[in-house]
């Protein structure tokens, strides 16, 4: 039985070393250029001061001029460098393409501006939804389609990235964020079919599972919350800092890696719907289908658990 | 070895206490179900179905005039009168309108659906807008506009939600970023919101059809960018009746997951992650399974690069 294993282990490994696609790949970041919308505040700023510290050239896209100045301002203080900043709606695909054409050629595109109100769907007003899906889906889809003329025709030879924001609410559905969770999901979609239109240009796609991050956006959210949402995502794990989520997320784009998850809810999370998701690192695939079956039963004890809050809150 | 005959049926149990929601079987008889996108397609041909089960069956779509044939067909096959309505979904008010017309529902089909594969670079942003506004923001005013009605029905037997997503929202492919990007938002959508019926028993189910006979595929096959055909072409095409027998039993059985012949099972195995299941036999399966799926994931997708890679140098 267990020689079994010790046999199988190293042929899998071998295995999976042979036909993960698409293959790993570094991505330099030193004296690249860095364009992160929604980049004034929260994790897209932590990513901005991350990328000035490493040496990359950065350029920050937000609808807020004045948030944007305080940035640059924060940005300099910390490390003298100079970011530039573009104020634009990421629904208005002019002003974005303005933008981008303004900001230079890109070769690190980190998508990441987002807006989220929670609330039961019953209870939130048509437009709210409608400006939660345009801003953090078709937004993107802006921003992508903006940047890759500029991408696809750069100097140097190196690989690029496109890096999407997407969250634990895009692994899994919780009460109170169906719009929210819908564009996350959204994200995964488009990443998976844009890899395979952009390979051929030694451009990757990453997706960012954050949990709750501590930024502005989150204080807000957390005011207006259903209770039921809360005990539900209480359930995980704490809320972590933007730097750290910043460092993770920057790390994975520069080893070119299509899920970036954190922590141990979102590796659960990640292996139970690795679904049809690129590998690029065979170790991680050895570990996914190793460990597939007992994620996916963890999912279930998770479900079991969130409809059984649900269900003594309304017994209640 | 023995281990695993004796740790099988124990696990089986587990899974039966474990499972949440719990099965639910949702009537179709004399009920009244309202599909949307229902005068083409798979939304008529669950129409059909539906009404040679005993429904009431209502059909939203834009065009007055299909309606009118789809409401003919249905008359001159079973002798029976659909209610028809004409609205454009991304148009809040106007589906609610017609959904308060249209009466208490107790089984919503969401199935109205755009579907223009391209390349992004060449697409036009138009076109990514009008998928996303019609598959994903229009299906969140169907259910926005039918949910007052819906909770506060008189019968107090459950109801039911199906959405309709496609193979297309389980793994993403090339020349379908905008399609997949709402048929994925989907079921974001669907996780979220069953959470928050389960206490009105209302169930929601999310359909994830292959390639089916409509007049839509035959529209979108004459599109459909070389590279998208050789990947996704080789998969089944299924007639829009087994489609349509297939998603009103799950509806009915209350399944969360809805899938298609092997293949389907086998990619709702693949990309099962923190959905509900509610048969604790198929969980069963879900968990045993859930390796080997990621293995075949893996070879598939190594394929698809090979295939991408290989046309690229020519």
């Amino acid at each position: 039985m267990v020689l079994f294993t010790l046999i199988l282990a190293p042929l899998l490994l071998l295995l999976l070393f042979l036909i993960v696609r698409p293959k790993p790949i570094i991505i330099p970041i030193k004296n690249r250029h860095v364009f992160i919308s929604g980049g004034s505040s929260g994790i897209g700023l932590a990513l901005a001061q991350k990328a000035v510290s490493e040496g990359a050239r950065v350029s920050l896209l937000a609808r807020s001029l004045h948030k944007l100045e305080e940035a640059q301002k924060s940005i300099r203080e910390a490390h003298g460098v100079d970011v530039a900043i573009f104020s634009a709606d990421v629904r208005d695909n002019n002003a974005v393409e303005r933008a981008v054409a303004e900001s230079g050629p890109i070769d690190v595109l980190v998508v990441n501006q987002g807006i989220f109100v929670p609330g039961a769907l019953e209870n939130q007003a048509s437009d709210v939804i409608k400006s939660v899906i345009d801003v953090n889906l078709t937004g993107s889809f802006n921003v992508i389609k903006a940047a890759l003329p500029w991408m696809k025709n750069r100097k140097d030879g190196a690989p690029a990235s496109i890096a999407l924001m997407s969250s634990q609410a895009g692994q899994v559905g919780i009460y109170g964020y169906s719009a929210y969770s819908a564009t996350k999901f959204g994200l995964r979609g488009l990443a998976e079919a844009l890899q395979q239109e952009l390979i051929s240009d030694n451009i990757h796609v990453s997706v960012i599972y954050p949990p709750d991050t501590q930024t502005p956006g989150f204080e807000q959210e957390r005011k207006i919350r259903p209770e039921l949402a809360g005990i539900i995502m209480g359930s995980g794990g704490g809320a972590l800092s933007a730097e750290e989520v910043a460092k993770k997320s920057l790390d994975g784009i520069k080893s070119g890696s299509f899920s970036i998850w954190f922590n141990l809810e979102g590796y659960m999370l990640g292996f139970s719907g690795a679904g049809f998701s690129p590998q690029t690192s065979f170790p991680v695939a050895f570990l996914e289908i190793a460990f597939a079956g007992l994620s996916r039963l963890a999912a279930l004890f998770f479900v079991w658990s969130w409809y059984r809050i649900i269900q003594k809150k309304h017994a209640n | 070895m023995l281990i695993f005959i004796i740790l099988a049926p124990i696990f089986l149990l587990l899974l039966y206490f474990i499972v949440q929601p719990q099965p639910v079987s949702i009537p179709i008889k004399g009920r009244h179900v309202f599909i949307t996108g229902g005068s083409s397609g798979i939304g008529l041909a669950l129409a059909h179905k539906a009404i040679s089960e005993g429904a009431r069956v209502s059909l939203l779509a834009r065009s007055l005039s299909k309606l009118e044939e789809a409401k003919k067909s249905l008359h001159l096959a079973y002798g029976v009168d659909v209610g028809i309505f004409a609205a454009d979904v991304r148009d809040y008010d106007a589906v609610k309108r017609a959904i308060v017309e249209a009466g208490p529902i107790d089984v919503l089909v969401v199935n109205q659906g755009i579907f223009v594969p391209q390349e992004l670079e060449k697409q036009d942003m138009d076109e990514v807008k009008l998928m996303i506004d019609v598959n994903l923001v229009g299906s969140f005013n169907v259910i926005k506009a039918a949910l007052p009605l819906m909770k506060g029905r008189k019968d107090s037997r459950p109801a039911s939600i199906a959405l309709m997503s496609s193979q297309a929202g389980q793994v993403g492919i090339y020349g379908y970023s905008a399609y997949s990007a709402s048929k994925f938002g989907l079921r974001g959508l669907a996780e979220a919101l069953q959470q928050e019926l389960i206490s009105d028993d209302i169930h929601i189910s999310v359909i994830y059809p292959p390639d089916t006979e409509t007049p839509g595929l035959e529209e979108e096959r004459k599109i459909r960018p070389k590279m998208t055909e050789m990947i996704a072409g080789s998969g089944s095409v299924l007639k829009a009746e087994e489609v349509a027998k297939k998603t009103l039993d799950g509806i009915k059985s209350g399944s969360f997951s809805i899938s298609f012949r092997m293949e389907g099972k086998m990619l709702a195995i693949a990309t099962a992650g923190a959905s509900p299941q509610r048969s604790f036999l198929i969980a069963f399966f879900e968990v045993v399974l859930a390796g080997i799926s990621r293995i075949v994931t893996l070879l598939f997708l190594s394929n698809v690069y090979r295939s991408i890679r290989k046309s690229h140098a020519i």
